[in-house]
């Protein structure tokens, strides 16, 4: 059998089978599953296609497994508290963590907490990066969502804190998800939030445009990849579709009931926590509190499969399956550092912990790099991957 | 043959004519016995049939060759005539609009003064009926004699250009603004010369132009100045408003400062049922997707649109430093000489004459202005820092030597003398800034010399520390002396309180000021909109720059307002509901934020705001009932005396439905059983306190209330009977409506939570200890817990006997008031679910309830309603498996329902109710037998 394209990856509170598991998008049949321990809420995340990362539920650690090796738990890596969200960059070059109120930024090629970031006001609930790791999202249960853009973060300049580029404050109630989509910094970001409303912002310039109002609070939310759709995952255990471009073109539809578009899936019976789209656009994944995961066909809004999980669904995506993962003989291409719990500006400058180099922004180019825009993160990208070999 | 001549003679009868006799009448003569009249026409007719097209016999062409006559008389007779010609018929200044304005503009310049007095009341006319958009075409012309007039050499032209350019700003003011680079020099030009080159008097260094004095105008070269500069002021503002708007625009009021994001995208907002229904379209893509918005930090290559065109060369600081580079020593240079003049008469320097005073406040005035005209807010910057640079010592050695100035009293005497120059004064125009108050100068300076003082450059806060001291000082006297302010120097003040704060950085100066305003706005008797605007200042300052200061966030005084606001929210009640949303547009977020000393404060007055009979949450307007219901969100704790208010406020109707619901929803959100919250340090609703508020939300009455019913005898009482073994409280329509929406909503919740087993065994509990004892019952209630029972109810669980004997007798009374029901279908729907959901649900109820129906004890009138319930029973199909589960117990009623009905006559209920027991029986047989076949 080839290997698979995508792959689903969920966990669930309680941990009894497993941590998190793996699934053929198709069938709903278990691949792999990793063990020990569970994994809170939206701090899942698969590290450079090599580890998955999962904070423990309740605690102020984070398991790490090398993506081949499913049964051995390779490393816990500590944190200062109890990990509320999880992220690590599409280039993986970065992980962020939302602890408490702050948010902790570390670098994968050295271990070295690069900053952190107090500006939310109460725990952080959700963060998401940009397809190109660009630009982050954060979103906290203080109703504020921010905008931050990753190299004016990273910038070795200790007199001033970084600053979110956007603030977006208006949801009235806790924002419970976030997702970005594609096109970097011009990409358009949702937020869902327990005030019955879906908001669509654009990240370059954090202008709204567009909010829905439900009648219930909203979960969870995702775009499908071309945009068209929006899913809101209710706390009723509804999933309301949104379609996004009007298709009235045509003369033909004028009179149409308007059924193609607007509907919902029916199925779970309680808060629907997460939701995700296949990157062709024809599967819908979702998680519930009701303990099940379902997948469900967009086009004719038809549960294909569900999973029973032994406690609340904490965790389900589709991704691309990682070349790793069904090699039992693979490597990662880089070990994983040690992660540093404390913000150590001194030992960044020089890196004496791995007898390399560290490169970052320094001040002086901060003017420049505020000011030419689009192309900035690309360029400290490939600065950071410089740094990144010269390391190893 | 004799007759025939006679006829033939007849026709042709010759009349003899006599003398002496009239002449008779021939047929075909004349009548001429009439009068003539004549009509007087004193016009022409006209074709068109609107007013004159001509003013004492002149058409318009004719009196715009008038115009150009030596004459002036008949210029200005022409002007006079064009005017009352163009009143008398507007639709003509549109098609003669060209000739009119350029033959009107060349007289600008005109040599005689009443032709140009007369020139200007036309254009006054005129300016009025064209809208700005039309006169686009006209306007380079228009400009090009302003101009003229304005640079023209005699002085009397120069005056009355002035006055040309006050019609222009007042009608035009967005066109006018684009021509600035001309007319700011031509302002400069008309107070000053340029200096020479050669000339050795270059003392100063800045500027390169010199204040002028001519001797033969008709007022001083001080008045001169302040009509020029009260013309210049306004035709900045101009620019300042009629820009483009872009980002961190500052209104002149000051307020814009602090208004919130202006998203220059307007965002589409639908809701999820317009939506389904395809009221909405949603257009995200069409409205801002395809290029980005000009907020966007990203562009790919510069803006060339051309509208920011003209407008752009003004708003880069480097122009503006240009501009202002010449025109601030002027200004100072007029400063220095008036002020000087005012020295020789008093020894005092802080008392001020009326006109140097007004003078001073156009300087400020201007200054202000030309910091305002570069609308980017790193422009802004850069020029705050050159302001400073340059002009610093300058301003402090001027304006501050003597800061809080005051009015000097004029003596009558000085007046009597100066009579004349006064009347002059007024001819002049000069009475506008005349009267400037000294309150209004001092704010004034205060704005100006604050924007001096820069953010966050340590070394420069000691060398600063001496003027800003006397600002404070001025502005904590100002506003704690107990004085009511006008909101407009209110507005102007706070924007310089909240300048110091952001730029001072330190926790003295903080708390001193913010002291000042609080002592301000705890004033009684304050006005609306003084009020609304110090609240306004107050939220915006915490929500903006709270983070990003921590002495700000550290003030005392701050958190003493903000700890009051909840006390302030309960007091004024349902007074004023405008206030009530300011105040809850700031309770919210720093709520939301986790600020400790307002959630003690909202914890403290939890009770009296969701107080159900007066509290804010019944009493507000639905937009603050929902905050408020928002807010409760990030309330630390629920304790039961809240639970019990929230629960009456659900169901006491005086909140809509669906804000109830959304109030359970957040209640069942913040329990930990709900399990969404993950932190599971604080408990904020205790599981006993969330039960316990859920059944009573269920039940819709309270213990107390309940307990009263069971005395009352009301009307609206159903006597209890054996078919209605309750006796049933009929509610309203309306209240039992929104009951059963919240119902729907506490089961759904009890629904979802972790073990079935358990809750529904509390519930059961809860039922039979609350409710099983009572004789009178709320047919709300009833349906409620019929609703609620079957889909708790799990199916591994059995439910206690009580509980089952309990249902039963609602069931059955409820089937009972079914049969009463006619008025609303509505009700009728929704009491009949309840029962067949629980009748279905649970089988045990379906027999409990058969076995009650005791035939031989029913008296006749009864019988028919019995009747009525068992068909209804049993027509419905999916109860005819659980009706025929007991089909012995339902034979024996029937045999007894004909045994004692002693009725002769078969009435129409009992042959319907035996038609349906034949067809349920046999129809189930017959399917029997099929399943048999096969």
């Amino acid at each position: 059998m080839s290997a698979p394209v995508e792959v689903v990856l969920s966990a669930d509170s309680a941990g009894q089978l497993f941590n998190c598991a793996v699934f053929d998008p198709h069938s709903g049949s278990e691949f792999l599953s990793y063990r020990g321990g569970n994994t809170s809420s939206r701090s899942l995340t698969v590290l450079n296609g090599e580890y998955i990362l999962g904070a423990q539920l309740g605690k102020n650690f984070i398991n790490v497994w090398e993506i081949q090796r499913k049964d051995q738990l390779q490393q816990k890596i500590v944190c200062p508290g109890i990990v509320t969200c999880l992220c690590a960059s599409p280039d993986g070059l970065y992980v962020l963590a939302g602890i408490a109120e702050a948010i902790y930024l570390w670098e994968m090629s050295t271990g070295n907490l690069l900053a952190i970031l107090s500006r939310h006001y109460q725990d952080v609930s959700c963060i998401r990066f940009t397809d190109d790791s660009s630009h982050f999202v954060s979103g906290g249960k203080d109703n504020l969502a921010l905008i931050w853009n990753l190299s004016s973060v990273v910038q070795l300049d200790s007199s001033r804190t970084p600053e979110p580029c956007h603030i977006l404050s208006r949801h009235s109630l806790p924002i419970t998800d976030i997702h970005c989509g594609l096109m970097g910094p011009q990409a358009r970001v949702a937020t869902a939030s327990l005030d019955q409303t879906v908001k669509v912002w654009e990240v370059s310039s954090g202008e709204m445009l567009l909010s829905v109002l439900f009648d219930v609070g909203i979960m969870s939310v995702t775009f499908d990849p071309c945009e068209y759709f929006l899913f809101c995952g209710g706390s009723d255990g509804n999933i309301f579709q949104v379609s996004l471009c009007s298709t009235s073109l045509s003369r033909d539809k004028t009179f149409q009931t308007d059924s193609d578009g607007n509907q919902v899936f029916k199925g779970h019976r309680n808060l629907v926590t997460c939701l995700s789209v296949s990157m062709d656009g024809t599967l819908l994944l979702s998680g519930s509190n009701d303990e099940t995961v379902r997948m469900w066909d967009v086009q004719s809004k038809q549960c294909i499969w569900s999973i029973n999980h032994k406690g609340h669904v904490t965790n389900a995506v589709i991704i691309p399956a990682p070349a790793n993962m069904f090699l039992a003989d693979s490597h990662p291409a880089v070990p994983l550092p040690r992660f540093s719990r404390h913000l150590n500006p001194s030992e960044q400058g020089d890196g004496t912990g791995s007898g390399g180099m560290c490169l970052r922004l320094g001040a002086s180019t901060q003017h420049f790099g505020l000011k030419t825009t689009d192309f900035k993160p690309l360029k400290c990208n490939r600065q950071q991957k410089r740094t990144h070999f010269a390391c190893f | 043959m004799k007759a025939k001549k006679q006829k033939r003679q007849g026709d042709f009868q010759k009349v003899q004519l006599k003398v002496g006799k009239k002449k008779p009448k021939a047929d075909n003569a004349t009548n001429v016995n009439f009068r003539s009249k004549a009509i007087h026409l004193p016009e022409q007719l006209k074709h068109v049939d609107s007013g004159p097209t001509k003013h004492r016999q002149l058409d318009i062409m004719d009196l715009l060759s008038k115009l150009h006559h030596i004459n002036s008389n008949i210029k200005q007779g022409a002007l006079v005539g064009l005017r009352e010609l163009l009143s008398a018929q507007p639709s003509m200044i549109e098609l003669h609009a060209s000739a009119v304005l350029s033959e009107v503009a060349a007289l600008f310049t005109d040599k005689d003064g009443s032709v140009r007095a007369a020139a200007v009341r036309l254009l006054r006319f005129i300016t009025q009926c064209i809208p700005a958009e039309r006169v686009v075409p006209f306007f380079p012309l228009l400009s090009a004699h302003l101009t003229c007039a304005m640079t023209h050499i005699s002085e009397a032209i120069q005056e009355d250009a002035l006055r040309v350019l006050d019609v222009l700003l007042e009608h035009y003011p967005g066109l006018l603004s684009q021509r600035h680079t001309v007319l700011l020099t031509n302002f400069l030009e008309l107070i000053s010369q340029k200096r020479k080159a050669a000339t050795g008097q270059d003392k100063s260094g800045k500027g390169g132009f010199a204040l002028t004095i001519s001797t033969n105008r008709s007022v001083t070269a001080q008045q001169w100045r302040l009509t020029v500069l009260l013309r210049l002021g306004s035709f900045l503002q101009a620019v300042v408003e009629e820009r483009p708007l872009d980002e961190g625009v500052t209104s002149s009021i000051g307020l814009g400062m602090w208004a919130g994001e202006k998203g220059s995208v307007t965002s589409v907002d639908v809701s999820w049922e317009e939506h389904v229904f395809g009221k909405g379209r949603i257009q995200v893509f069409e409205n801002s997707g395809a290029v980005p918005t000009p907020h966007s930090a990203y562009r790919l290559r510069p803006d060339s649109k051309a509208g920011a065109g003209m407008n752009k060369e003004l708003c880069s600081a480097e122009t503006v430093q240009g501009f202002a580079g010449t025109l601030v020593p002027l200004l100072l240079e007029i400063w220095v000489e008036a002020a000087g003049g005012d020295h020789v008469q008093t020894d005092s320097g802080h008392l001020l004459s009326a006109e140097a005073m007004a003078l001073m406040f156009q300087i400020l005035t201007i200054l202000q202005l030309l910091r305002r005209v570069s609308p980017h807010r790193d422009q802004k910057d850069i020029l705050d820092a050159w302001f400073r640079n340059s002009y610093l010592a300058d301003f402090k050695h001027h304006f501050m030597k003597n800061f809080p100035y005051g009015l000097l009293e004029v003596a009558r005497h000085k007046k009597k003398a100066d009579g004349k120059r006064i009347r002059q004064q007024v001819a002049a125009g000069t009475v506008a800034g005349g009267n400037v108050e000294p309150l209004a100068l001092n704010v004034t300076l205060c704005q100006v010399m604050v924007t001096l003082s820069l953010r966050g450059q340590d070394h420069v806060e000691a060398e600063d520390a001496d003027w800003l001291g006397t600002i404070r000082v001025f502005i904590r006297e100002t506003l704690s002396n107990g004085g009511k302010l006008s909101s407009k120097h209110l507005a102007a003040l706070l924007e310089v309180v909240w300048r110091m704060i952001v730029t001072q950085r330190s926790r003295v100066v903080t708390d001193d000021l913010l002291q000042a305003v609080y002592v301000q706005y705890q004033q009684r008797n304050l006005a609306v909109s003084v009020r609304s605007l110090l609240l306004c200042f107050f939220s915006q300052f915490y929500i903006q720059e709270h983070q990003n200061h921590p002495h700000i966030a550290r003030s005392r005084i701050l958190a003493r307002w903000l700890a009051s606001l909840p006390v302030q929210l309960v007091q004024l009640g349902s007074r004023n509901p405008q206030l009530s949303a300011q105040l809850l547009e700031t309770i919210h977020p720093a709520a939301a934020r986790g600020n400790k000393d307002l959630l003690q404060s909202l914890q403290k007055n939890a009770c009296s705001i969701y107080d159900p009979q007066e509290g804010c949450v019944v009493v507000l307007p639905v937009e603050s009932q929902k905050r408020l219901v928002q807010i409760l969100h990030s309330l630390p704790a629920f304790p039961a005396e809240l639970l019990a208010c929230l629960s009456q406020v659900c169901n006491t109707g005086r909140v809509s439905a669906s804000l109830a619901t959304m109030l359970i929803r957040t209640i069942h959100l913040r329990s930990p059983l709900c399990g969404w919250s993950s932190s599971s340090q604080d408990v904020p609703v205790k599981d006993v306190d969330y039960l316990s508020f859920f059944f009573t939300t269920l039940t819709g009455f309270s213990s107390e209330m309940l307990q009263a019913l069971q005395d009352t005898d009301e009307d609206s009482l159903l006597p209890s009977s054996i078919l209605s073994p309750l006796s049933v409280f009929a509610t309203t329509l309306e209240q039992f409506l929104h009951h059963w929406d919240i119902v729907e909503e506490v089961c759904h919740c009890l629904d979802t939570l972790g073990s079935r087993a358990q809750c529904f065994d509390v519930i059961q509990n809860a039922i039979i200890k609350n409710l099983c004892g009572l004789v009178v019952v709320p047919d709300c209630v009833c349906a409620a817990i019929l609703r609620c029972v079957p889909r708790l109810l799990d199916v591994n669980f059995l439910p206690s006997d009580t509980l089952l004997h309990f249902l039963s007798d609602c069931c059955l009374s409820m089937l009972n008031l079914l049969l009463q029901l006619e008025q609303s279908a509505h009700k009728r729907d929704a009491v009949w679910e309840a029962c067949f959901a629980a009748l279905s649900t649970v089988p045990r109820l379906l027999r409990l309830v058969l076995q009650s129906f005791r035939v031989c004890d029913l008296c006749e009138e009864e019988l028919p309603v019995l009747a009525q319930i068992l068909s209804l029973l049993l027509q419905h199909t999916q109860l005819r498996n659980h009706m025929m589960a007991n089909a012995s117990l339902l034979q024996h009623i029937i045999q007894d329902l004909t045994h004692f009905y002693g009725g002769e006559t078969r009435e129409q209920w009992l042959t319907d109710l035996l038609y349906c027991y034949s067809v349920t029986l046999f129809g189930h047989r017959a399917n029997m037998g099929m399943r048999d076949i096969y």
